[in-house]
C-alpha cells in the first residue's frame, strides 16, 4: 500500500503538458444570471492528489454554445439550460456539468456582496484608509466592510449625500475619486474600463438598493485547487468561490484578498497567481467578505529516499501520521537517539532535572528491552513532575506577585498544585477556573477572577489559555484572520457580564488580595458600536437568554468542552506536544487560528482526537508521545533532513528554559540557589512566583506572567546569557562554594579517572569518550596539588558552559 | 539577481551575464554559499572604499512619537486647537522650531529637517517602530532586521566592540504586542545588536557581566577556553541547529569583549571628566548619548539610542494627555529640557571631535500626532505626516525637506516614507542599495525595496 502512493506521487509529479490525466475545476457549476462569469483551471492528476496546473495547449468545448462559452479560461453564461464544458489536454479529457439559470431575470449588484467587495478588494475600507478608526478625510468605512449597515449610510447619506449623483453616476465622488478624475490622496485605485466602476456605476444608476436583512449572506468560503503537489519553479492559480444562503455561488477570485504563510515555499500576488519557490509546505490564506480559507501547496524535497526508510513496527499513533508526512515530502527521518540522550531528555522535558549520577549509571547498564517504557512511567509519578507542570500552569495562569497579593498567590499556586497532582482531567481544571466562585483564599481558582475582573479581559483570556486563540482583534472590529466579528466578541464576553467580587477595582494589589466571587442575576455589557448588548454566545454556539438567571459561564463551560468544540483538546494537545517536541504542530502555540494551518493536520486531530477519548487525561498524552518513535529520535541530521524544522524528522536542540538550566547547574555542583523568602534548597521550578528577583532566571529569559502568552518566554541563546556565564556570580560562586560537590570530591580523594567519569554523568548523563578522557586527564595530571581544586572548578566550568549542558538534545 | 555589484556589463535580462555565471558556479565548487559571496562583496566594497569603513551612525529613536506641531513643524497661524500651546523660536538653521528646545535652536545650522515622514501601517506604536527602524513593515512572517543589523552583516565588527549596540535597553511594551525591529531578523540572531540592559546615569553604573570576576586571572580563563573546546568539539550531533550555533557566535564575541581592554574602556563612563558628562545632563538619556559617542570612536558602527523604553506609566513623547500616558506639559517639563540639552551637547560635541562628519545622527520616532488638540488637551497617533531630523555623516545642516499641509496634517511637498528614511541611513554608511541580503530560507532580499531612494536634498 505505501509503495503505491509513492509510487502515484511520483507520477503525479513527472506529468508533463500531456498529460496522463487531468481535472477540470471545478467539478460542478451551477451558473444564475448574466454576471455569474466563473474561471476554470486545469490541474495534472492522479487518483485523489492534484499535480500542477497545466496552462499550455488546454482546449475548452461546451457542448452547447447556447447555454455557455469558454473564453480565455472563463466561462460566460449565454442562455438557461444545461450542458458539459470539456477541457483537453493532448489526449487526457475532463468534463464537468454546467446548469445556467436566471438568465431571464432582472440582475442588480449587491450593496452587502458586490459594492462592499469592490471597496474591500480596492483598499478603499483598509485601515490605512477610509477603514481607519476616525476615517479619512471626513469619509468613514468599517473596517473591510464589516458593517455594511454603516458603509450604505456613510456612501449614501452622509455628509449630505454628496458622494452620490444618482441622476449621473459617473460624476458620483464615489467614482471619480477612485479612478482619479478629481484628486484623490489614496492615488488612483481603479479605471473607467475595470468591473470595479462598472459594480459601482450600475449600482449607483439601478438606484442605489440597500443592504436588507433578506440578502443571500456569505455562508463558505472556498479555495481551488484545496491542496496540490507540486515542483518549485511552477505557477498555480487559485479559484475563490464563495457560497451563499440562497445557494448560489459565486466566482470571487477577482475580489478576494491572498497571502502566503510561508513566502519560501509559495509568494502570491493580489489576482491569486501564485510562484511556488521551494520545497517543504505552505498554505495560500484567502479572505472574502470577512471569511477565509486556506489552500494547502506541498513541494516535496527532491530527494530519493529509499521506501525501507520509513518502515516502522510502531504501533504509536504519533509515529504513523508523522513517517505519513515525512514520506510524502521525501524527508527521511533520523534514527533514534542513544540511552544516554533518552534519559536526560525525559528528565529535562518532563521533570525539569538532569538525572543524577546514579539513576544514569543503573539506566545506561540496564540491559532489559523494556527499559525506556519503565523509565517514562517511572518519571510520570515522581514528586517532579508535580513540580513541573505546576510551573507551566502558573505560567499559563499569570501567577505573579506583581498582582497577586501573598495569600492570594499561595492559594492559587497551592490549587494549581492539588490539580496536578490529582492530574486532573483538562476538561475539569478548565471547568473549576472558569466557574470558580467564593473566597480567593478558600478557592485558589477565584484569583483568576482576581486577574481578569473586566468581561473583555476575562473572555480574551479564557480564549487564549483554553483555545489558544487570540481574539482581542475583534475588540474594535471583524477579527481580520479569522471568522470571529466583533458581534461574536461581545457575544463571548457578556458571558461575563455578571461576575462580580467584593475586593474588585483598583489597583491589583490593593488590601490583603482577598476577593468574594460571585454572580448576579442581572447586568449587560453594552457593545460600543451598536449601544445595546449582544445575546450572552460562547464564539460561534447557541446564545443564552437575556432573561435567564442561571450563571452565563455554565453555558460557556458546556460549549467549551464538548467535543464538537474544535479548539479546545487542540489548544491543549498542542501545548503538551510543544512541550516535548520544542515546536508546536501549530506554532505558536498560542496562535491556533484557520490562517496559521498545523504542519501536520491529520496529527493535529488524532491527537485531539485521542485526548478526548482517553477524557482529557494529560498523562496519557504526554506517556503517548514520550513511547513514540518520533520523540526518541536523535537530534542529529541526516543528509536530506538537516533543513525540515516543522515535521519532526529529528529531535530539535533548543536550550533549556531559564529556571530549568539554573536548577541544573545548582544540581551538577550541589549548590542550591537562595531565593529571598523561600526556604534554602527550593529549586528555580519550586517558585511560585516570578516577582523574585533573579538576574540569571531573566538574562535566560523567564517570563513576566503579565500576559497570557507563551511568547513571553525566551529560550534564545544569548551574548547577554554568555557574558553571565562567564563573569556572572551565578556561575562562579556556585563552582566557588566551599561545601559544594567539587569540595566533597576534593575531600574524598577521588582519582582523575573517577573525577571525569562523574562530571560527565552529572552535566551530559553519558561517560566521556576516550578522546574527551585523555585530553582532560592530560591536563588534570599536570595540574599541581595546590591547584587542584581550581582545576576541577575549570573542568566543570567548560561542562556547564558547554553548549551539550545548555541545549536538551 | 546575481548582480550584487551592481557594475557588470552586457547583462542579460535575468541579470546573470556570463562571466557572473561561471563565477557563481566556481565559489559554488569552492564551497561558498550565496550569503558568504554576499558578505564578501560587502567586504571588499569596505576595503576598497576606506571611507565607507569609517562612517557610523547614532539612531536616536523617539519612542512614543513627539507631535509635530509642538516640536519641529509648528502652526502658529492655524486655529487654536490646532497650534497647541506653545510659541515657535527662530535657529541658526533656515526654519523654526518650538521654544521648548532652545538649544537645539543654537546648532540648528547643523541638522536638516524632514516635515513630510508619513507611514501607511496602522497608528499603534509598534508597527512604526517596525517601519522607521528596519524600513518594512512585518508581513508574512519576513521579519526584517534592524538597520544596525544589517550594518553589522554587511560590515561586521570594526573593532572588539559589537558592530551594533542598543542603549540602554531594548524597546518594551507599547501597547501593540508586536515586535519593535530592533533585532536582526531574518539575518539571525548572530547580527542582534549588543544590548546595554543597565542605566549609565546611575552612581554604579557598569555593564552587567563584562568582567571576569577577581578570583578568575587570565591565566584561569585560558584554561577554562581550553577545557571548553575539548569538551564542545566532541559533539557535533546538532551543529546545524540554529540556536546552537547562535550559542557558538555568542561565545566568540563574548570572549572577545571580555577580553579587549579597548571594549571595556569604551564603557566605562567615569573616565570622561565630569564637565563633560554634566554638559549631556546627568539623565539616562543624556548618558545613553555620552556612551554613544565614547563607543562610536572605540569602533561601534552603529548605535540605537531610546530615549524612552515603554510609553505607559512613565512621562515620555506620548502625549495623551490621560493616565497613563503624558500631559503636553509633561513634555514641556520633564522630556524636553533633558532631551535638548542631551542631543545639543551631542552634536556638538561630535563636532568638536570631528567625528560628525563621519557620523549620521538620525531622529526618529514612529509617527506623529493629531493635529487637533484632543478633550484631555493631548493628541493623539497620527501616521500621516510628522518630522524626522537628520545631522551629520555627509548631511547638509539647516535645511528644510519637504512641508506638511497648514494644519501639519499630511505632507503637501515631498512626501517620505519609511523606507527612503532606511535608504538614507544606508546611502549615509556607503552601502549599494541594490545589494541584497539573504532573506528567510535564503532566499535574496534586497536592502531596501525596489525603487527606493534616499533623501538626496539633504546631502
Amino acid at each position: 500500500m505505501r509503495f503505491f502512493t509513492s509510487l502515484t506521487l511520483l507520477l503525479s509529479l513527472t506529468l508533463t503538458a500531456h498529460a496522463a490525466e487531468i481535472q477540470l475545476l471545478p467539478n460542478r457549476l451551477k451558473l444564475n444570471g448574466p454576471e455569474a462569469r466563473h474561471r476554470l483551471v486545469v490541474q495534472q492528476s492522479s487518483g485523489q492528489t492534484l499535480g500542477a496546473q497545466v496552462t499550455e495547449e488546454v482546449e475548452f468545448e461546451t457542448a452547447d454554445s447556447e447555454v455557455a462559452e469558454v473564453v480565455n479560461g472563463v466561462i460566460h453564461p449565454r442562455g438557461n439550460g444545461s450542458t458539459t464544458v470539456t477541457a483537453s489536454v493532448g489526449d487526457a479529457t475532463s468534463s464537468i456539468e454546467v446548469t445556467v439559470s436566471g438568465m431571464d431575470q432582472p440582475f442588480t449588484w449587491s450593496f452587502r456582496n458586490h459594492v462592499q467587495s469592490v471597496l474591500s478588494k480596492s483598499g478603499c475600507n483598509q485601515g490605512a484608509c477610509h477603514g481607519a478608526a476616525q476615517g479619512k478625510n471626513g469619509f468613514y468605512l468599517s473596517l473591510r466592510g464589516y458593517d455594511p449597515e454603516f458603509d450604505f449610510w456613510s456612501i449614501t447619506r452622509q455628509a449630505r449625500g454628496r458622494r452620490i449623483i444618482p441622476s449621473d453616476p459617473g460624476r458620483s465622488l464615489l467614482l471619480t475619486k477612485p479612478t482619479g478624475m478629481v484628486p484623490h490622496k489614496g492615488g488612483v485605485r481603479f479605471d473607467e474600463e475595470s468591473l470595479e466602476y462598472r459594480v459601482l456605476a450600475e449600482w449607483i444608476a439601478a438606484g442605489q438598493p440597500e443592504p436588507t436583512p433578506e440578502d443571500p449572506r456569505i455562508t463558505e468560503l472556498e479555495i481551488l485547487p484545496k491542496q496540490i503537489v507540486v515542483k518549485p519553479g511552477v505557477t498555480q492559480q487559485f479559484l475563490i468561490r464563495a457560497h451563499f444562503s440562497d445557494g448560489h455561488v459565486e466566482d470571487v477570485t477577482q475580489w478576494a484578498k491572498f497571502s502566503s504563510t510561508n513566502s519560501s515555499v509559495a509568494e502570491i500576488d493580489k489576482t491569486g497567481h501564485a510562484d511556488i519557490k521551494g520545497h517543504g509546505e505552505g498554505a495560500i490564506v484567502a479572505w472574502y467578505l470577512g471569511q477565509n480559507v486556506v489552500g494547502l501547496i506541498t513541494s516535496p524535497y527532491e530527494q530519493t529516499v529509499p521506501e525501507h526508510i520509513y518502515a516502522s513496527r510502531s504501533e504509536n499513533l504519533i509515529d504513523k501520521h508523522v513517517n505519513e508526512k515525512l514520506q510524502k515530502l521525501n524527508i527521511p527521518p533520523s534514527p533514534l537517539c542513544s540511552d544516554s540522550e533518552f534519559i536526560r531528555r525525559v528528565f529535562l522535558d518532563t521533570l525539569g532535572i538532569l538525572p543524577t549520577e546514579e539513576e544514569t549509571r543503573t539506566f545506561l547498564m540496564s540491559e532489559d528491552a523494556g527499559k525506556r517504557h519503565q523509565l517514562i512511567d517511572k518519571v510520570l509519578k515522581r514528586p517532579e513532575f508535580v513540580d513541573y507542570w505546576t510551573y507551566r500552569w502558573s505560567d499559563l495562569f499569570l501567577l505573579s506577585g506583581e498582582r497577586l497579593r501573598p495569600k492570594a498567590l499561595d492559594a492559587f499556586s497551592k490549587w494549581i498544585r492539588e490539580q496536578v497532582e490529582q492530574n486532573t482531567p483538562w476538561d475539569e481544571f478548565a471547568r473549576k477556573v472558569i466557574l470558580a466562585t467564593g473566597s480567593s483564599y478558600e478557592n485558589g481558582a477565584v484569583n483568576f477572577y482576581t486577574l481578569h475582573q473586566d468581561p473583555l479581559d476575562t473572555a480574551e483570556t479564557v480564549s487564549m489559555a483554553f483555545m489558544g486563540m487570540a481574539i482581542n482583534c475583534a475588540r474594535c472590529h471583524d477579527h481580520p484572520l479569522e471568522k470571529w466579528t466583533n458581534n461574536d466578541y461581545y457575544g463571548m464576553a457578556n458571558l461575563f457580564s455578571r461576575v462580580r467580587a467584593k475586593g474588585w477595582g483598583g489597583d491589583f494589589r490593593n488590601g490583603d488580595g482577598k476577593r468574594d466571587v460571585y454572580v448576579v442575576e442581572r447586568g449587560e455589557l453594552i457593545q460600543p458600536r451598536l449601544g445595546k448588548p449582544q445575546p450572552p454566545r460562547p464564539l460561534q454556539g447557541e446564545p443564552v437568554s437575556f432573561d435567564s438567571t442561571d450563571d452565563r459561564r455554565e453555558h460557556l463551560v458546556e460549549w467549551l468542552i464538548d467535543d464538537d468544540n474544535p479548539y479546545f483538546s487542540k489548544a491543549i494537545a498542542n501545548r503538551i506536544w510543544a512541550n516535548f517536541l520544542g515546536v508546536g504542530i501549530v506554532e505558536n502555540v498560542d496562535d491556533l487560528r484557520l490562517t496559521n494551518p498545523p504542519s501536520n493536520q491529520e496529527l493535529f486531530d488524532a491527537l485531539a482526537a485521542y485526548l478526548e477519548s482517553e477524557d482529557y487525561n494529560l498523562k496519557s498524552l504526554m506517556r503517548l508521545i514520550l513511547q513514540s518513535e518520533t520523540y526518541q529520535r536523535s537530534s542529529q541530521f541526516i543528509a536530506g533532513n538537516e533543513a525540515d524544522e516543522r515535521f519532526y524528522s529529528h529531535y530539535y536542540p533548543r536550550r533549556l528554559k531559564a529556571e530549568v538550566l539554573l536548577d541544573a547547574v545548582s544540581q551538577v555542583l550541589d549548590a542550591p540557589t537562595k531565593f529571598d523568602g523561600y526556604d534554602e534548597g527550593t529549586r528555580a521550578l519550586q517558585l511560585k512566583d516570578v516577582n523574585i528577583s533573579s538576574y540569571f532566571l531573566d538574562a535566560f529569559g523567564r517570563p513576566e506572567r503579565l500576559a497570557t502568552c507563551e511568547c513571553e518566554r525566551s529560550d534564545e541563546p544569548s551574548m547577554v546569557q554568555v557574558l553571565h556565564l562567564v563573569n556572572g556570580d551565578t556561575l562562579n560562586q556556585k563552582l566557588a562554594q566551599e561545601k559544594n560537590w567539587i569540595g566533597h570530591i576534593v575531600d574524598q580523594k577521588l582519582s582523575d579517572e573517577t573525577i571525569v567519569d562523574s562530571a560527565y554523568l552529572r552535566a551530559f548523563s553519558r561517560f566521556p569518550t576516550s578522546q574527551e578522557r585523555i585530553e582532560i586527564l592530560t591536563v588534570l595530571s599536570q595540574t599541581s596539588p595546590s591547584e587542584r581544586r581550581q582545576m576541577i572548578e575549570d573542568l566543570y566550568w567548560s561542562l556547564l558552559s558547554s553548549r551539550e549542558f545548555l541545549f536538551q538534545h | 539577481m546575481l548582480n550584487f555589484s551592481g557594475k557588470g556589463s552586457a547583462h542579460t535580462c535575468d541579470g546573470i551575464n556570463r562571466r557572473d555565471f561561471l563565477q557563481v558556479g566556481t565559489l559554488g565548487a569552492a564551497g561558498l554559499s550565496l550569503a558568504d559571496l554576499q558578505r564578501l562583496r560587502a567586504s571588499e566594497q569596505a576595503e576598497g572604499n576606506p571611507k565607507d569603513d569609517e562612517r557610523s551612525v547614532i539612531m536616536i529613536f523617539n519612542l512614543g512619537a513627539p507631535s509635530q506641531l509642538d516640536c519641529f513643524d509648528m502652526k502658529p497661524d492655524a486655529p487654536k486647537e490646532i497650534r497647541g500651546p506653545f510659541q515657535p523660536m527662530s535657529t541658526r538653521g533656515d526654519f523654526e522650531i518650538s521654544e521648548i528646545f532652545p538649544k537645539h535652536a543654537e546648532i540648528a545650522d547643523k541638522f536638516s529637517l524632514v516635515r513630510s515622514c508619513y507611514h501607511t501601517a496602522s497608528a499603534v506604536h509598534d508597527s512604526g517602530h517596525q517601519m522607521l527602524q528596519t524600513g518594512r513593515l512585518f508581513t508574512g512572517g519576513v521579519i526584517s532586521p534592524h538597520a544596525g543589523c544589517v550594518t553589522s552583516y554587511l560590515r561586521g565588527r570594526r573593532s572588539d566592540l559589537p558592530a551594533h549596540v542598543i542603549l540602554p535597553e531594548p524597546m518594551g511594551n507599547t501597547g501593540g504586542g508586536m515586535p519593535h525591529g530592533q533585532d536582526a531578523g531574518f539575518l539571525g540572531k548572530a547580527h542582534d545588536p549588543f544590548v546595554l540592559m543597565a542605566d549609565p546615569s546611575k552612581p554604579n553604573f557598569k555593564v552587567p557581566d563584562l568582567l571576569p570576576p577577581d578570583s578568575i586571572g587570565e591565566a584561569r580563563l585560558q584554561r577554562r577556553k581550553k577545557l571548553r573546546s575539548i569538551v564542545d568539539d566532541t559533539v557535533k550531533s546538532f551543529e546545524k541547529s540554529e540556536d546552537a550555533r547562535l550559542l557558538d557566535t555568542s561565545f566568540e564575541s563574548a570572549f572577545r569583549i571580555i577580553s579587549s581592554k579597548e571594549a571595556r574602556e569604551a564603557f566605562d563612563l567615569s573616565k570622561e571628566p565630569q564637565k563633560v558628562r554634566e554638559r549631556y545632563g546627568m539623565t539616562r538619556f543624556g548618558q545613553c548619548c555620552l556612551l554613544a559617542r565614547r563607543l562610536i570612536e572605540a569602533g561601534v558602527r552603529f548605535v540605537t539610542v531610546n530615549t524612552f523604553l515603554t510609553v505607559f506609566n512613565e512621562i515620555t513623547w506620548d502625549i495623551h494627555g490621560t493616565k497613563p500616558f503624558t500631559s503636553i506639559e509633561g513634555m514641556r517639563d520633564v522630556v524636553a529640557p533633558m532631551y535638548d540639552q542631551a542631543y545639543s551637547a551631542l552634536i556638538a560635541d561630535l563636532s568638536e571631535r570631528g567625528l560628525l562628519d563621519k557620523t549620521l545622527v538620525c531622529n526618529l520616532a514612529e509617527f506623529g500626532r493629531t493635529p487637533r488638540v484632543n478633550p484631555a488637551g493631548g493628541r493623539d497617533h497620527w501616521p500621516q505626516c510628522w518630522t524626522s531630523y537628520f545631522a551629520g555623516g555627509g548631511i547638509q545642516g539647516g535645511r528644510v525637506v519637504g512641508k506638511s499641509d497648514p494644519v501639519g496634517a499630511y505632507p503637501a511637498e515631498r512626501p517620505v516614507a519609511p523606507n527612503e528614511v532606511i535608504a538614507t541611513i544606508f546611502e549615509s554608511l556607503g552601502f549599494d542599495l541594490e545589494t541584497h541580503l539573504p532573506g528567510p530560507a535564503g532566499r535574496p532580499f534586497p536592502l531596501v525595496d525596489f525603487g527606493t531612494k534616499p533623501i538626496h536634498e539633504l546631502f
